[in-house]
């Protein structure tokens, strides 16, 4: 099997999976919808009855940490190439990335001030 | 024997899932059930099997109790429990229900059984199959509404704008949880104003204030006696302790610690008054779980003064206020009583002064003999101050939304547990006072 290359295992394990799903649909029956009725498909709330839809806009609140994740997440993208080519390119290197971290830095400093770094 | 047939046998031999309904008198009774290795008590009606109503649901609960009915996946079957004298109801539409006197878990299992075989056919659904508003093929995407926040999709209209604490307006989603939520007492609906899962106003409705009920058994609630008779101190105090490890078991469950409140509700089963030591044992674990006292410190914040004068018992003893019935009781005084205070005033504090309480409840009743309590109309429960006409549970109830109102969901229900509201004392005891109500 394995000497017939990468595709024919998956499309072993293509038909394998399908077997199962025709075995189970044929042990089952056919798969029925989960729910049938209007009251079946209501939320469970204990008993009451939601009033309006649950979709709803809502502020998020861990778009401060988001924030920060992705100023760190971006320094360090650009980092990793940087320090290759540092030594080549020399000042001009240096001066790019020191234009790039401030960039950042006032990611930072909004996170802050959104007290993005006060834990609790 | 066809192999759906083999399946269907294999799987009766499973723990059977079952949503229970505790009417009033029988939410002792249910939430023991919990012990019993045969079923398992699930928290939404989605993956049970059986529905188990206990007692006499009033009929302000009739309509909860056949959404959750409806709720229940196919194959389904409804078990109707007396619980003693709790009576048997028979909420609208339970036709093909079955009614059991005695052990609720054999008919549950008996139910399972024939469901799963094919002996009974699944139960039909209650309430009729139409969408609170049509919304079908409505719209341009037949969604039932138009832009992003028109119409009605799926039957309900959208939650609507509302200024939100961080000064953004943001959507309000109006929530009601009960009656039938199994973290809360049987009853409570909590009808909150959601902005995220910030709780921004909320209202709290008891729908047994208007019930009337019976005690399972006259024998069974020693302090509902005690309001008119002398009642052996060593009863009471063995009764309390119970209360108090059933309740601190469900402020386990609630912060998902089921072995340890399993443990609870095993060593409260079987309580007698040489048991200080067990429940010392478990209140060191308890307190030494750090999970419990992270999610519970500085929650559900209770100030003296909002709890004043209830005789709110150890919500009121919890927040640092010297309130207890036994304090006037000279037999009480005789023993050397002296109630436990804690200045803590959070859930925390709350679930130490239940463990506290006891272990000196089991020292009591230990040391009592035959002393009986004076009966003066008025008893000190595990809940607080019951009288005739109002219990603890009810009149906390005024100032609950205070104690709910800007806090997280999550809190709001650690903290509505830590409450350990009883919604049925109050018409346990006016059945008691007006026999020819309650039947």
């Amino acid at each position: 099997m394995v000497a017939l290359g990468p595709l024919a295992v998956s499309f072993a394990v293509f038909v394998a999976g399908f077997a199962v799903v025709l075995a189970s649909w044929w042990l089952g029956g056919r798969p029925r919808s989960p729910a049938q009725t209007a009251p079946e498909r209501v939320p469970f709330g204990g008993g009451a009855d939601p009033r309006v839809h649950a979709w709803n806009r809502y502020h998020v609140r861990y778009y401060s940490m988001a924030l920060i994740f992705l100023a760190f997440d971006m320094e360090m993208v650009f980092m990793y190439p940087w320090a290759v080519v540092f030594v080549r390119e020399g000042l001009i290197a240096m001066v790019e990335m020191g234009m790039f971290i401030t960039i950042l830095l006032l990611g930072v400093l909004y996170a802050w001030r959104e007290r993005a770094l006060e834990w609790a | 024997m066809g192999l759906t047939a083999l399946l269907a046998r294999v799987a009766t031999g499973a723990p059977v899932p079952v949503f229970a309904v505790a009417g009033p008198g029988t939410r002792s009774l249910i939430r023991d059930l919990r012990l019993r290795p045969e079923i398992r008590l699930v928290d939404t009606p989605r993956p049970a099997s059986v529905l188990l109503v206990g007692g006499l649901v009033p009929a302000e609960m009739e309509m909860a109790v056949a959404r959750v009915h409806d709720a229940m996946a196919h194959p389904r079957a409804t078990v109707l429990w007396s619980a003693g004298a709790a009576g048997l109801g028979r909420p609208e539409g339970f036709d093909d229900a079955i009614p059991v006197d005695g052990d609720p878990v054999a008919a549950c299992v008996a139910a399972y059984r024939d469901i799963l075989v094919g002996r009974r056919g699944s139960e039909p659904p209650i309430l009729p199959d139409v969408d609170p508003a049509p919304w079908r093929g409505v719209g341009p995407y037949g969604q039932g509404g138009s832009g992003m926040t028109g119409g009605v999709p799926y039957g309900r209209p959208m939650a609507e704008l509302g200024p939100d604490p961080d000064g953004l307006r943001l959507d309000v989603l109006p929530v009601a949880v009960g009656p039938l939520f199994p973290r809360f007492p049987a009853g409570l609906v909590v009808d909150a104003r959601l902005a995220g899962d910030l709780v921004l106003e909320v209202e709290v409705a008891n729908l047994l204030a208007n019930a009337t009920a019976a005690a399972p058994s006259p024998e069974a609630d020693p302090f509902l006696r005690a309001l008119g008779e002398r009642v052996a101190i060593a009863d009471l105090e063995l009764a309390r302790a119970r209360a108090h490890l059933r309740s601190v078991a469900e402020a386990l469950l609630a912060a998902g610690l089921e072995a340890l409140a399993l443990r609870a509700l095993r060593i409260a089963a079987n309580l007698r008054a040489g048991d200080g030591a067990l429940v010392r044992r478990l209140a060191t674990i308890i307190s030494a779980t750090q999970v419990l006292r992270w999610s519970l410190r500085g929650v559900g914040a209770v100030p003296p003064e909002a709890v004043a004068g209830l005789g709110a018992g150890p919500v009121a003893r919890a927040s640092g206020l010297r309130e207890d019935l036994r304090l006037e009781d000279p037999a009480y005084r005789d023993l050397g009583f002296a109630p436990l205070v804690d200045a803590g005033g959070d859930a925390a504090a709350r679930l130490r002064l239940r463990l506290g309480e006891a272990v000196q409840s089991l020292d009591l009743a230990a040391r009592a003999g035959a002393r009986a309590a004076t009966a003066t109309g008025r008893v000190e429960t595990p809940r607080g101050r019951l009288e005739a006409e109002s219990s603890a549970s009810e009149r906390l109830f005024t100032v609950l939304p205070s104690l709910l109102r800007e806090h997280e969901w999550g809190d709001v229900v650690a903290t509505i547990v830590s409450l350990d509201l009883d919604l049925e004392e109050g018409p346990l005891a006016r059945g008691r006072a007006r026999p020819e109500a309650a039947a």
